[in-house]
């Protein structure tokens, strides 16, 4: 965005409150890139349009509810890091997004300024170590091909090639 | 007992005593009066016609006088006439004996007295105590829609503390920022007295109008302040949520052993940074009916107590039992444990072993209600040195009543 300074991860809020999402913004902007919704389908929107290292969105919402939300970010975006941040009363329903939606993290409002900043740091390298695992495993494989193409000999390619197999089975 | 013929008064004292009456005597109504007044005798037997105040003066001060007993009163006379019963009686009388009676005659009249306050004194107990259960029943459903009210205005309240706890946050940061960058151009003032000394006299002008040394010293100290302050807020509008439990859902059935996986996966973060060895004893997953926000909690606070009383690399064990109509989860560590003097007290609210403002000592006692909203039962064994554990029972269907009643 700015050219002078270093390009910030790009991170999306949903809340339907106004205050909130304000709030946000301001104690986040100087850490992140930020996109802002206030509903379920617009948070969509978004992320069809832009590359979203990081969701967090708020439990409660008319029409489509946070853990809704991040069931459908998890076909849509499932490299997307999802949090939620929600009152004390969704214990329940954050659970439920846990067990169906693999989230990274809860966070409870009020929430703790520092802390947020910390999590979502850490949700945003979690991205990049994932995404960077991503692109070693692609090179190995695409090394792989190449010496097969090359005529290496085909045990060792296919040493390579369960060593692939093993980095894919870790679930990245 | 009142009458003025000194001959009368004695034989009736003497008949009054041998029927085991504990009888105050007076001369005429007068003394009679002040008498009552005194010892509030339950039983009167007063003449008609005495000086100074008659008995039917007697009794209508005995009945304008405000007592909580009632006083049975029995008028003497020797007038038979009927209209003579019926002033009696309008003045408060009891009953109404003709002289020339005989012994016999008063003997069953006292009685009768006597069994009518008693009647009369068993009504009264009746009434005080359907009174105090009254008082009682207001009492607990006052309690019960305050504690509404109060989770209701909690949750209001949470949003807005939300984001102006976070706005005071951000708002210290950026006033940082602006002194920070207020000091630089302050650096610069000689600079521009240089080129423009009016400018430079001006600035230096409005610094002092608005104290700025002041404002620089101080509006930090304000902001950490206010976040104290509003941190404050946020923990008793914490506390009212857990103390009116109303953030339950209703009734749900729930699989124990997944409930106990989910919890610790929330809690992973505190687990994997001491490095705790958790286990889940025997895989058995018995479903129960239960509020399960409210169990969450309860597993969350007991093994958030298992996972700080820890040291780095130490144990933690959970088991799931069930047998016919309950289940019994076993959560054990190998951590600090509790002395014998805090073992006792740790269900009592607001008993907390932790510093001033880290805890508030409420987590087991309000686990200790959940628990009995859902009719089962909790208790912990300690070792000081060797660990904790915590067995919670709970049927597999709560009492209905007892379930429901959590407010």
């Amino acid at each position: 965005m700015n050219d002078s300074l270093p390009a910030l991860p790009p991170i999306l809020l949903v809340d339907d409150e106004p205050e909130i999402l304000h709030s946000l913004k301001s104690l986040l902007r100087r850490e992140f890139t930020l996109h802002t919704a206030e509903s379920g389908a617009e948070a969509l929107k978004i992320l069809a349009e832009h590359t979203i290292q990081v969701i967090m969105t708020d439990q409660r919402m008319p029409e489509m509810n946070g853990s809704q939300l991040l069931h459908e970010v998890n076909q849509v975006s499932p490299e997307t890091i999802r949090i939620i941040f929600t009152g004390y009363a969704d214990i329940k329903a954050v659970v439920d997004a846990i067990n169906c939606g693999e989230l990274y993290r809860y966070i409870t409002k009020p929430w703790d300024p520092d802390e947020l900043i910390d999590v979502l740091t850490a949700a945003t390298k979690e991205f990049q170590r994932r995404k960077h695992q991503q692109l070693v495993l692609q090179e190995a494989s695409e090394f792989c091909r190449h010496a097969l193409g090359a005529g290496l000999k085909s045990d060792l390619c296919g040493e390579a090639k369960r060593l692939v197999d093993r980095i894919k089975a870790m679930n990245l | 007992m009142a009458d003025d013929n000194e001959v009368t008064r004695l034989l009736l004292n003497a008949q009054l005593n041998a029927w085991g009456l504990d009888v105050i005597a007076a001369k005429d109504g007068e003394e009679a009066w002040r008498l009552f007044r005194k010892h509030q005798p339950p039983l009167v037997l007063t003449d008609w016609i005495m000086p100074k105040m008659d008995g039917l003066d007697l009794v209508r001060n005995i009945r304008s006088h405000p007592l909580d007993h009632y006083v049975y009163v029995v008028l003497l006379t020797a007038k038979s006439e009927k209209q003579d019963l019926v002033a009696a009686m309008d003045a408060g009388a009891d009953d109404f004996l003709v002289k020339s009676y005989d012994n016999q005659e008063l003997r069953v009249r006292l009685r009768e007295g006597t069994r009518i306050l008693r009647l009369e004194q068993t009504l009264a107990e009746k009434n005080r105590e359907i009174r105090n259960a009254q008082a009682a029943l207001i009492q607990s459903e006052k309690l019960a829609s305050l504690g509404q009210l109060a989770a209701g205005m909690a949750h209001e309240i949470n949003n807005p503390i939300a984001y102006v706890a976070n706005n005071l946050a951000v708002l210290k940061r950026d006033v940082n920022s602006v002194l920070e960058i207020l000091a630089a151009y302050r650096g610069q003032l000689d600079q521009i007295r240089l080129v423009d000394p009016e400018a430079a006299d001006a600035l230096t002008r409005l610094e002092r109008l608005h104290d700025l040394n002041w404002i620089c010293d101080n509006t930090v100290p304000t902001f950490d302040a206010s976040i104290e302050g509003l941190k404050r807020i946020r923990d008793i509008v914490h506390d009212l949520r857990e103390f009116a439990r109303l953030d339950e859902a209703e009734l749900d059935t729930v699989a124990t052993g997944d409930m106990i996986r989910s919890t610790l996966a929330m809690m992973q973060h505190f687990i994997s940074e001491k490095e705790i060895d958790v286990t889940i004893v025997d895989e058995s997953n018995p479903r129960i009916d239960c509020r399960p926000a409210a169990l969450n909690q309860v597993l969350h606070n007991v093994l958030m107590n298992a996972i700080q009383a820890c040291a780095q690399r130490d144990r933690i064990e959970v088991q799931v039992r069930e047998s016919d109509n309950a289940v019994l989860l076993e959560i054990r560590d190998s951590g600090s444990g509790i002395t014998d003097q805090d073992l006792p007290r740790i269900f009592e609210p607001f008993f907390t072993t932790k510093k001033v403002g880290e805890g508030r000592g409420l987590g087991l006692s309000h686990c200790y209600g959940v628990i009995q909203d859902h009719g089962g039962s909790i208790d912990v064994k300690s070792k000081p040195g060797i660990g904790t554990t915590v067995r919670i029972e709970l049927p597999k269907s709560p009492p209905r009543q007892s379930a429901e009643n959590g407010v």
